[in-house]
């Protein structure tokens, strides 16, 4: 393992962020570049600097003690917090989201997302649609769709998923599908985390290797003319680039960040929380750094919200570093400019039941729950839908996951109406359920 | 979009018509002249001048008649060079119709009606040849009855209306619904003339219909501008809104067949060719509909169509094809790109495939590589047939075989070895779906598995291989292929499946609509379903299995269209009525494995010609739509006969794919063959599938694999079932199918970034590299050889050659420069330990490891 000394930072459980071999710029690593820019010139788009952050709350939060609260509840569903106003005439927030409530005007509240499903998975929130009913091959999630039709544009993956490998499996549960798993997530802080840091050797001797390698590997690439090959080259210059300066691991090193912005997205808690994720606020500035570098689509998964007891004391000590997190996050990209092209995105799996069970915690709720979006050139600075008085039942504009996803897409520049993908049987499959558009009021 | 213009089709009085329909209709017609080209008459053409000029429209006949106002016809201009190569020159001339007055042409060269009469048209080249074809004009006055099927539908289907993604979604759009592609238009009337209480259509201002004012954007539309004010297609629309949106006459005919003209055509790199498409109706008139038409290339870096039936083809040699829809009819342009260059010589032909394939070569002018070397061979034949490098010892008796027939004998003696059986027992479990989804499963996916290895080691003929699956009835334990059901579950997934692993068809599209590409209807999905509609389970005799038999009943399943019931049918082909005690399934078999059947024997010798060639003469291998020609029929036919005269003996068919000359050719490309794709005029690398690398991996660095609950130093080509992907990152993340679908293509062998990291520094492979009992320790501590001996050794076993002068003297170099920097004996011996670890590892890391070439 390479140990620089003094770098004491950690990244995700206990690696020292150093240890992340660098990962090369060079190389298109054999994405075809020719559907990236078809894609982008059917949407109009000419640059591509498009981008989309989600965070994913496993578990599911309680939508009526964060961004929906339902004062005139009966006590036994109210709960205990109190609303506070935001810089947003007439909308009011949890009382432990202070931050987020000073930046209401930079994003837009769902609170009537309807179509969730009773289970403990990614599924719905990484991909908009069921996982039964699948055609061959499954699902792919957005972010797999993402790199296999836009492509990586710089020497970083398309699609960098920061979430590590969660104890209860479910939450890990959607990946490329039929999008065909090169297409997959990266994953620094999963499956990849050991492959990113040098096993047993120097980097001078992987230096030697390297040197070895490309004497010995003179194999004529002209033979493939599929371009699997130097495809193969490319990312193994990515790869070797892990030792010497590189964009992906300059972006996932967290020491080249400025440490007042770092400051401000808080310390979070590295600890796991329950069998889901622990809550690394630094993360979600390694996930604005990394599309920055170029990556299109990063996931993160921050803490266990699957509160069946003490709801209210969990979220007392989970909202405040959600909330430094996040805020710090959507400020950031205003800060950089980046907010009319990186889209944020934060919401769980489902809802929480109105009514407080006997632990003091809410229950699964599928039949709504709120999501939150920012940045991505979106209309914000409102609130879409609402629910009953209880926060029970959508009452107005009950919105489908998939139509989330059309607006993440349409935020992307990518036209949902016309881009499909094939499935295994060759079937075009478009990218959002059927009938989801992107939703009006925010485009 | 939006050709704007239009063809027309109102009803069978508005074309131009053969003799044979006109009688009765009591409309004026001319007669055909069949246009024979008197073979004198060419001589002394060609004789005269070096190019000749044509023109025409359709196969068989050059009379040219519009009838009716909407009536048009594209034209092509040919020209004939003194070798008789063909060449479209409808873009290049000067296009002109005499007298004035009967007929208009567009530079484009195509015509409309003026005024009756008769006229001759023109085209002229610059360098001053010509042709000629009389025009004749008839009822240009006549203003008919708009067809709304006819006519109506296709120009929402040209326009892109009625897509997947627009308003021929099944839920439609914006709450305008239309079937999809025009496949119903009595449902489509329906939506657009009486939903929503008419308000689309508006017969008092046809210009103010919703129709038109959203689809020229007018008013905002979703789907933008569609359609042009001043298109042939606009005011069609506005003259039947007119007409009072008629349905037209119930009898009308219907498209029977298009024709493409020409069917096919050697291109030069850059061409262009015109099409022109002619639509044959039930009642043999026919009509011009090349503008009315959509048009789509297989081969898109090869040639691109546009929306006016235009062919532009780059300067990449190959084979292409182009669908040609219209009102749910297909046909198929087929375009050549020839290299061109000369083909001096050819390799010796082994068998038939060698000569259908040099013919091939010769033709398209691509001189093909030379014959690999034997070590090249051996290792790409023990790839493909064993799934597994050749061991040194291999090579040492395949040196040392002098024979003429050594390659054959390989081959042989591959085909005959246990690991031909484990291989090729992995290549169909995955497609016939082995997985384990719980401990329950255990038993049938490792019975089954078993099976599909044992038929494969005895050679049973394919045709009873697949009939043991299609009707496997009882317990899982006394008759394996049952599993297939189990995993197969739906009558759905099992017609898809069965149809599309074994024929080489994909209906799945036809389950809910006719298919786009295919002629397959809902009724031949569901009666080709019927098949499987007796198929009844019980529960077995260990929890999770389940005993399958057939469920007495006349085998009928429902067409989901229409609510009728329909019985079993193979594709197109009605069978005898089955009573109530027979399993149809066993029909399905007769029919499916009868030599008689169109796909059976073919999608399988095409599905191995993949497996062995890279590349399928069909690709992919299980989509062989009409409209997806092969790149070389001959030897697909010749392929499919071969294997049905051998009884369908795959073991026999892998001798002869991999002992044709074409197999061994070099993956190293000439001077002119290195962009071939098509062809096989060289050997098409592919990397190493995910088991095999695996497994190749370890054998290099001399370590054994591990998998959960089977012993150590199984092999990862022989693990039964997908169960073990979730276990290894290695398989995962190099792609190894889960056993999800039928399709090939869930395999992936992509590149990433993950695969790159994890092949180069994977703490797995590194501890393996490392380990005292590794392939590098034994060879860093064998200090009784050279290095030489040494390294001569590895690259045998990694690479299944010996290396060449100067990579030895790289590796020796790399030894000597790592232990002279060591300042002790314990340090030398270090160094050395690890400079042959450096060595195997960048072996490992070689393209040449990683692909078979």
């Amino acid at each position: 393992m390479i140990s620089l000394p003094g770098s004491a930072r950690l990244f995700c459980d206990g690696l020292s962020r150093r240890n992340f071999l660098r990962i090369g710029s060079l190389g298109m690593g054999g994405i075809a570049l020719p559907q990236l820019l078809q894609a982008e010139s059917e949407s109009g788009i000419r640059s591509s600097h498009k981008a989309v952050i989600m965070v994913y709350l496993p578990g599911g939060p309680p939508h009526q003690d964060t961004f929906d609260l339902k004062l005139d509840a009966p006590a036994e569903i109210r709960g205990e917090f109190r609303p506070i106003s935001t810089n947003l005439p007439g909308l009011q927030i949890c009382e432990h989201l202070p931050r987020l409530a000073r930046l209401a005007d930079k994003y837009s509240v769902i609170r009537s997302i309807a179509d969730g499903v009773d289970e403990h998975t990614d599924f719905m929130c990484q991909t908009g649609r069921r996982h039964n009913n699948a055609p061959p091959g499954g699902w792919p999630t957005m972010g797999a769709c993402v790199s296999r039709v836009l492509g990586s544009a710089e020497g970083v993956p398309a699609f960098v998923g920061l979430e590590p490998r969660m104890q209860h499996r479910p939450y890990n549960a959607a990946n490329a599908g039929f999008a065909g798993v090169a297409n997959d997530a990266f994953r620094p802080a999963a499956d990849a985390k050991g492959d990113m840091v040098l096993n047993g050797i120097t980097p001078e001797r992987l230096s030697d290797r390297r040197g070895l390698l490309a004497e010995l590997d003179r194999f004529r690439r002209d033979v493939d003319g599929s371009g699997l090959m130097s495809g193969l080259d490319g990312f193994n210059r990515q790869a070797f680039g892990m030792l010497t300066s590189s964009r992906l691991l300059a972006a996932l090193d967290l020491s080249k960040e400025d440490p007042r912005v770092l400051e401000r997205y808080g310390k979070g808690d590295p600890k796991v929380h329950g069998d889901a994720a622990p809550m690394l606020n630094e993360q979600f500035c390694v996930a604005r750094r990394l599309v920055e570098a170029g990556a299109r689509f990063v996931t993160v998964a921050y803490g266990f919200w699957d509160y069946h007891g003490n709801n209210f004391g969990n979220a007392r000590k989970d909202l405040p570093l959600f909330d430094q997190g996040l805020s710090a996050l959507i400020q950031d990209i205003h800060d950089r400019a980046l907010d009319k092209d990186v889209t944020v995105i934060a919401w769980g799996e489902f809802g929480r039941s109105p009514t407080i069970n006997k632990d003091g915690g809410r229950d699964h709720w599928p039949q709504v729950t709120s999501a939150l979006l920012a940045g991505g050139g979106l209309r914000h600075g409102q609130v879409i839908g609402s629910t009953d008085r209880l926060g029970g039942e959508p009452s107005e504009r009950p919105v489908k996951f998939g139509e989330v996803f059309a607006t993440l897409y349409h935020a992307l520049g990518v036209d949902v109406n016309k881009v499909t993908l094939p499935d295994l049987t060759g079937r075009p499959q478009y990218l959002v359920p059927d009938g989801c558009q992107p939703m009006r009021e925010m485009v | 979009m939006g050709a704007g213009i239009r063809n027309p089709q109102m009803n069978h009085n508005t074309k131009t018509h053969s003799d044979r329909s006109c009688v009765g209709r009591g409309t004026p017609r001319v007669s055909f002249r069949r246009w024979v080209p008197g073979l004198m008459l060419l001589f002394t053409a060609l004789a005269s001048r070096a190019d000749t000029m044509q023109l025409g429209f359709r196969s068989g006949t050059n009379r040219l008649v519009l009838h009716g106002q909407d009536a048009t016809q594209q034209v092509l201009a040919t020209r004939k060079d003194a070798q008789g190569l063909e060449s479209d020159v409808t873009a290049g001339v000067k296009w002109t119709v005499a007298p004035a007055g009967i007929a208009s042409v567009d530079p484009g060269g195509r015509l409309r009606p003026l005024g009756d009469g008769t006229a001759t048209l023109k085209a002229r080249l610059a360098d001053g040849s010509e042709a000629t074809m009389a025009v004749e004009v008839t009822g240009s006055g006549v203003s008919e009855q708009v067809h709304f099927a006819n006519q109506i539908v296709p120009v929402f289907t040209k326009n892109g209306c009625n897509g997947g993604g627009c308003h021929g979604k099944a839920a439609g759009q914006n709450g305008f619904r239309l079937s999809l592609l025009g496949f119903e238009p009595a449902e489509d009337f329906e939506h657009l003339v009486k939903e929503s209480r008419g308000r689309r259509l508006f017969p008092a201002a046809p210009e103010r219909s919703l129709l038109l004012t959203k689809g020229t954007a007018q008013l905002p539309h979703g789907g933008g501008r569609r359609l042009d004010p001043n298109s042939d297609d606009y005011s069609l629309l506005v003259r039947w809104i007119r007409q009072g949106m008629p349905v037209g006459r119930a009898d009308a005919p219907t498209v029977a067949r298009l024709e493409v003209f020409p069917a096919q055509r050697t291109m030069k790199s850059d061409a262009t060719q015109q099409l022109a498409v002619t639509a044959h109706y039930s009642d043999g008139s026919t009509e011009d509909v090349t503008y009315g038409a959509l048009y789509e290339a297989n081969e898109k870096d090869v040639a691109r169509a546009d929306e006016k039936g235009r062919v532009k083809v780059f300067n990449l040699p190959g084979e292409f094809a182009v669908m040609v829809r219209y009102q749910g009819k297909v046909t198929t342009f087929r375009g050549t790109v020839p290299l061109g260059a000369p083909v001096a010589s050819l390799p010796t032909a082994n068998n038939f495939i060698d000569g259908l394939i040099f013919k091939r070569l010769r033709e398209v002018g691509m001189p093909p590589s030379p014959v690999t070397d034997d070590e090249t061979f051996l290792r790409r034949v023990t790839v493909d047939i064993a799934g597994r490098l050749p061991t040194p010892s291999e090579l040492a008796a395949f040196r040392a075989d002098g024979s003429v027939g050594r390659r054959d004998n390989v081959v042989a003696r591959l085909v005959d070895s246990p690991e031909y059986a484990d291989w090729f027992a992995n290549k169909w479990s995955a497609l016939l779906r082995n997985r384990r989804g719980d401990a329950r499963q255990t038993r049938g996916a490792l019975a089954f598995h078993g099976w599909i290895r044992d038929q494969m080691q005895r050679n049973t003929p394919y045709n009873d291989f697949v009939r043991e699956v299609l009707t496997a009835s009882g317990d899982i334990a006394e008759n394996p292929p049952v599993a297939w059901f189990r995993q197969v579950s739906s009558l759905q997934s099992q017609l898809e499946d069965s149809a599309q692993l074994f024929l080489g068809q994909r209906l799945q599209c036809a389950q809910c609509h006719h298919h786009p590409y295919e002629r397959w209807s809902q009724q031949d999905y569901w009666s080709f379903g019927a098949f499987f509609a007796q198929v009844g389970r019980k529960p077995g005799s260990q929890p999770g299995e389940d005993v399958v038999f057939h469920r007495r009943g006349v085998a009928k399943a429902t067409n989901k269209k229409n609510g009728q019931a329909v019985r079993p049918a193979g594709l197109g082909v009605p069978l005898d009525e089955m009573g109530p005690d027979v399993d149809p399934r066993g029909a399905l078999a007769d029919w499916m494995t009868s030599p008689q059947n169109p796909w059976f024997a073919r999608a399988l010798v095409n599905r191995y010609w993949k497996h062995f060639f890279g590349r399928g003469l069909v690709d992919p291998e299980d989509d062989m739509r009409d409209t997806n020609p092969p790149t070389n029929p001959e030897l697909l036919e010749a392929l499919a006969a071969h294997f049905v005269k051998s009884g369908y003996d795959l073991k026999d068919l892998v001798r002869t794919l991999a002992g044709s000359t074409t197999y061994q050719l070099s993956a190293e490309p000439n001077e002119h063959n290195a962009r071939d794709r098509h062809h096989f005029s060289r050997f098409y690398p592919r990397r190493l599938h995910a088991e095999v690398l695996l497994d190749a991996v370890h054998g290099v660095l001399g370590a054994e694999s591990r998998f959960e609950g089977l012993p150590p130093g199984t092999r990862a080509v022989s693990l039964p079932d997908n169960s073990f992907n979730s276990g290894s990152y290695f398989l995962t993340v190099f792609g190894r199918p889960d056993a999800s679908s039928s399709c090939e293509c869930e395999r992936s062998l992509d590149a990433s970034l993950s695969q790159a990291l994890h092949l180069l520094n994977s703490k797995d492979l590194q501890t393996k590299l490392s380990a005292d009992s590794g392939y590098a320790a034994r060879l860093a501590g064998d200090t009784a050889r050279s290095e030489e001996a040494r390294l001569t050794e590895l690259y045998r076993v990694a690479l299944g050659r010996d290396p060449r002068k100067e990579e030895l003297g790289t590796s020796q170099a790399y030894l000597t420069r790592k232990i002279a920097a060591a300042k002790d004996d314990a340090g030398r011996v270090k160094a050395r330990r690890e400079a042959f670890e450096d060595t195997v590892w960048a072996l490992v890391n070689t393209k040449e490891f990683l692909f078979n070439h």
